[in-house]
Parts: C-alpha cells; structure tokens; sequence
C-alpha cells in the first residue's frame, strides 16, 4: 500500500472506512496527518539496502 | 532518623539497617506514607496508594525479620509498580479509566518476584495512558509532574515511577520501556533508570505495549539499587515467550568502582542531531569523568542510529495496534486523544512495511554489534533536553525546533530496537535546576559492564546525592 507518492486523503478517507475508524472532522484531519507521517516513514525505509537482511524473529528467545 | 532521611535513603542502605534490626520496615513504611501524604498533592506519582496494606505488610515483615526469618536486601523495603504490572486483588488500571475496576486475579511474574523477596508494595504508579507516549500525561488520572519544577513533565511513560523515586516517595519503582519509557523519566528527574537486555526480565503479566520492544526494569535512586533489584527480578521465566535462557550473575559484583581499561565509544551522531548545549556540556563532562578514571574513550559511528525513529515507530505502532485492536473497536471513544491517534494511525502500517522494518532493525543490531567488539559501552545523552512544559507539543534542542515525543525518544529507541542493556544515570542539572542524564549502553546481557560503568561515575560524583526542593 505504501508507495512513493504521499498518501491522498481520498485514500486516507477509504482506509479510514475500511478500518472501521470514525470520529469529528477535526480529529480525522489530525489523523490523517499522522497516517501521512507512517507512509513516510515506510519510504524512509524502503531507501535502507535491506538485501539478504532476514526480518528480526522477535520471538526467538534471545541466548546470547 | 528523621522522616525525611528514610525517604531519601538507598535500598541498599535501608537494608543493612533492617537486617540488623536498627530500623523496622514499620518505621520507613510510615516514613514514606508521610511523605506521600505531603508531596502527593503537588507530583500525583500514585494511582493507587496501599497505605493499609503496606502497613499491615510492614508489621508482618518487622515479626519475620524480628524472628530471624530475614529474606534478603528488599526484605521491608517499599516498592511501587509501574499500573501495567497486574497486582492480584489489586486494581490494574493501565493509566486508563477504561480498566478503573480490573483486578487481576494473580501477580505478573515481577510482582511476584518481589512479593518473595520480602519487598512491600507501596502503590501502583502513575503513567502514560496504556505506556504509549514519553510525556507523563494522563487525562483519566491527572498528569504527572516533575519534583524539580512541578510546571515540568516527568516524561513517561513511567512518570509517576519518576517521580515516586526522585522526591524519596518509594525507594524501588519499576518501569516498562518500549522507546524510552524508564529511562526518559529517570533522565528528566534525576534518578537511575536501567532498561535490561531483552528477555531478561519477565514481560508476563504486564499490559503490552510493543511485545518486541517492551523492557520491564527498575528505576531506583542509586546504581547499586538497581543492581539490587535486578538480582530480584531477572530470570528466565517460561510464561514470557521472548524469555532470555541465560545465568544470572549477582549483578551487585559490578559495583567495584574499577573502569580501568574499560572501552567507550561516543557515536558522533548523537552529538550532531539537536541538542541542548548545556546537556551537551554536561554529558561530555560526565564521559571526562569517566576517561579520568582510567576509561578508554574514542569517536565511533553508528549510522543507522538516523534510521532508529523510522524503525522504531513502525515496529512499534504496528504492533501496538494490533495488540489493541479490540480496544480499539469497544472503547476507542474513552482513549486520550492523542493515544487514540497513534493506535489509529499504526493501522495504516502494512505487513510488507512492518517486515522490512524489520529487516532494517536487523541491520541496525548487526551495526551495535558491530561497534560493541570496539568498545564495551557506548555513551551519550539520555535525552537532547532537559524536562519541558507540561503539553508543550514542540521542545527547543539546540537551536532546532522539534516535536516533543521524537525529542524524547532520539536517544533511547536504538536501545529497544536492539534490546541492548542501557542506562540512564543523573549527570548534572541545566541552569534552571533541571536534571541531566548520561546514557550508557552495553551488549546483549552484559549489565555487569553497564551497571560497573554507571556505579563509577556515580560514585565520582554528587549528582546523586541532590534533593528536589519539595
């Protein structure tokens, strides 16, 4: 979902539907700013190498 | 010995008293219920006090020491638990009204642990609602305050544990940190905050914020009871599945004074993002300290120290949403607006997103690594800045203007993203009499290294020694 443009509030407004969030206008407008700032972060990311990197197993009891 | 100076003495001191029989655990328990009683109204530390059951606590501790049935260094001592440690019988709130009634029926783990010990339980401290945010507000139960000026925040999301701990409220508090939760409280008021390594101390029974980079940990006024208290509450536990399988030391055997020889790096990031001038000073002082006694001291670099908010806050939202999803759905409506927002938001992190954070966090793990086969510790500031206003959104750092909660948190998220051990100890106070702290972290399960470090300094120096003017 994420991707290199920034994140429309008609998309926004969608997500916000399908995720079953509500609330006052002034509220999704705060929202929607954070969510902006999630879809950037996600392309602060995608611009680490991340190549042959294994996602960290949070799981996996530490033994070291 | 006057009220006051029961309140202000160290675990570890208190308990050479206790063990023999100078001072009954009836006596400092008192001694902190009038403290509270005067210094309640001003910090709001506790969401619930145990005044009656403590003392009653007290009186079966003073007969069991009384008959030689002596436990150990927290045998009488008072204790107050961050309010997502669940308590049985007593309510569990998590800072928020929504769970004003939950009880628990059993202890967390940690609670237990200190119910064996002999330790007292105080009260339930006061915190962030649900741990998710570095500031010390809360609607529901009123908003924490910083002893040393109480206009300030104590930070969060341990707040109230700040606070208890800093104005000689309960000697032991506890704290949870995700990113930044123990140590920013601990750097804001002037006490020692310890977040261990991953895994080694049980997350079961504690509401989750971010299952992989939640710390339960002490925050104490003095490095030895830090070490004191982890020797009560590290260990394996087979009820949290990210338990660490590994020996526990007696973790007061580093408090030698000795940092002959010991290899300290200064990531030269730190010191190029936004930073208060007077911190700066105050922690490159405190890192002269330590060369002076014999520390190695040298630049290192850790780049993907810039990428550490990305990482962090995507790994984090993600899960926590997840973990409150439901609570989302029942009761989203009663959250703290700000928290509402943040739970909202991590809904907008796909899985594609949240993997390859997580592969970015790899990278940054392998990069400390990396850097702690250099050095044994890496040093710097706890926080940017020292304690700001009461809901100030935006913080002066230098002379960058920058959202409080990514202020509060430059410094401590790589620690959770890696799980490396990490500490915040005072090391001096700005101009208008706030508190300092010097962050020092280690490898993996190393706190011997850490706590040695931080106890050396700490024992060169007075910072801890000083007393909120409350």
């Amino acid at each position: 979902m994420a991707s290199e443009k920034q994140l429309s509030r008609e998309d926004f407004d969608r997500i916000a539907e399908l995720q079953g969030i509500t609330g006052e206008p002034a509220y999704l407008d705060e929202l929607f700013a954070q969510a902006r700032g999630v879809f950037m972060m996600a392309e602060t990311i995608k611009g680490i190498d991340v190549t042959g990197v294994e996602p960290e197993m949070a799981f996996i009891p530490p033994t070291d | 010995m006057d009220t006051l100076e029961i309140c202000y003495m160290s675990a570890g001191d208190l308990s050479k008293l206790v063990k023999s029989k100078e001072i009954s655990p009836v006596e400092i328990i008192d001694a902190h219920l009038t403290r509270i009683e005067a210094t309640e109204p001003v910090l709001n530390s506790f969401i619930t006090l145990l005044a009656d059951e403590s003392r009653k606590a007290a009186k079966q501790a003073e007969k069991d020491i009384q008959a030689g049935r002596y436990k150990g260094p927290l045998h009488g001592i008072p204790v107050g638990l961050k309010d997502l440690y669940n308590t049985g019988g007593v309510r569990t709130t998590s800072g928020s009204k929504i769970f004003d009634n939950f009880i628990p029926d059993e202890d967390c783990t940690v609670a237990a642990k200190f119910q064996q010990a002999g330790a007292i339980l105080l009260g339930k401290l006061n915190m962030h609602q649900f741990a998710y945010g570095p500031t010390g507000e809360n609607p529901d139960y009123g908003h924490m305050h910083n002893p040393w000026n109480p206009e300030m925040i104590t930070g969060g999301s341990s707040g109230g544990s700040g606070s208890a701990a800093a104005a000689g409220q309960c000697t032991i508090t506890t704290g949870s940190d995700t990113g930044g939760s123990i140590r920013i409280p601990a750097a804001l008021c002037g006490i020692v905050g310890l977040k261990p390594t991953y895994g080694l101390v049980s997350r079961w029974g504690l509401t989750a914020l971010s299952w992989s980079l939640d710390h339960p940990g002490p925050m104490v006024r003095t490095v030895e009871d830090a070490a004191i208290t982890m020797n009560v509450i590290a260990g394996h536990d087979p009820k949290d599945v990210a338990s660490a399988k590994v020996d526990i030391p007696d973790y007061t055997t580093a408090l030698t004074g000795d940092v002959r020889g010991l290899r300290i790096g200064m990531p030269k990031e730190y010191f190029e993002a936004p930073l208060d001038p007077q911190v700066r000073k105050a922690v490159l002082d405190a890192i002269s300290v330590l060369e002076s006694m014999g520390a190695v001291v040298k630049e290192v670099s850790f780049p993907m120290f810039n990428q550490s908010q990305a990482i962090s806050s995507t790994v984090l939202m993600a899960e926590a949403s997840a973990f409150h999803r439901d609570l989302l759905e029942q009761d989203g409506h009663q959250l703290y607006e700000p928290v509402r927002q943040r739970l909202e938001a991590g809904l907008f992190i796909t899985a594609a997103d949240y993997l390859r954070a997580q592969q970015a966090r790899t990278i940054l793990d392998q990069e400390g690594r990396r850097l702690l086969d250099e050095v044994d510790l890496l040093a710097g500031p706890t926080e940017p800045i020292v304690a700001p206003e009461i809901m100030a959104p935006r913080v002066l750092a230098g002379e960058q203007e920058i959202g409080v909660v990514g202020a509060l948190t430059q410094y401590t998220r790589p620690y959770n993203i890696n799980g490396f051990p990490a500490i915040s100890v005072p090391c001096g106070f700005s101009d208008t009499g706030l508190p300092i702290g010097l962050q020092l972290a280690g490898k993996p399960f190393d706190e011997l290294t850490v706590l040695r470090a931080a106890h050396a300094y700490e024992q060169a120096t007075d910072w801890h020694t000083r007393r909120p003017p409350l």
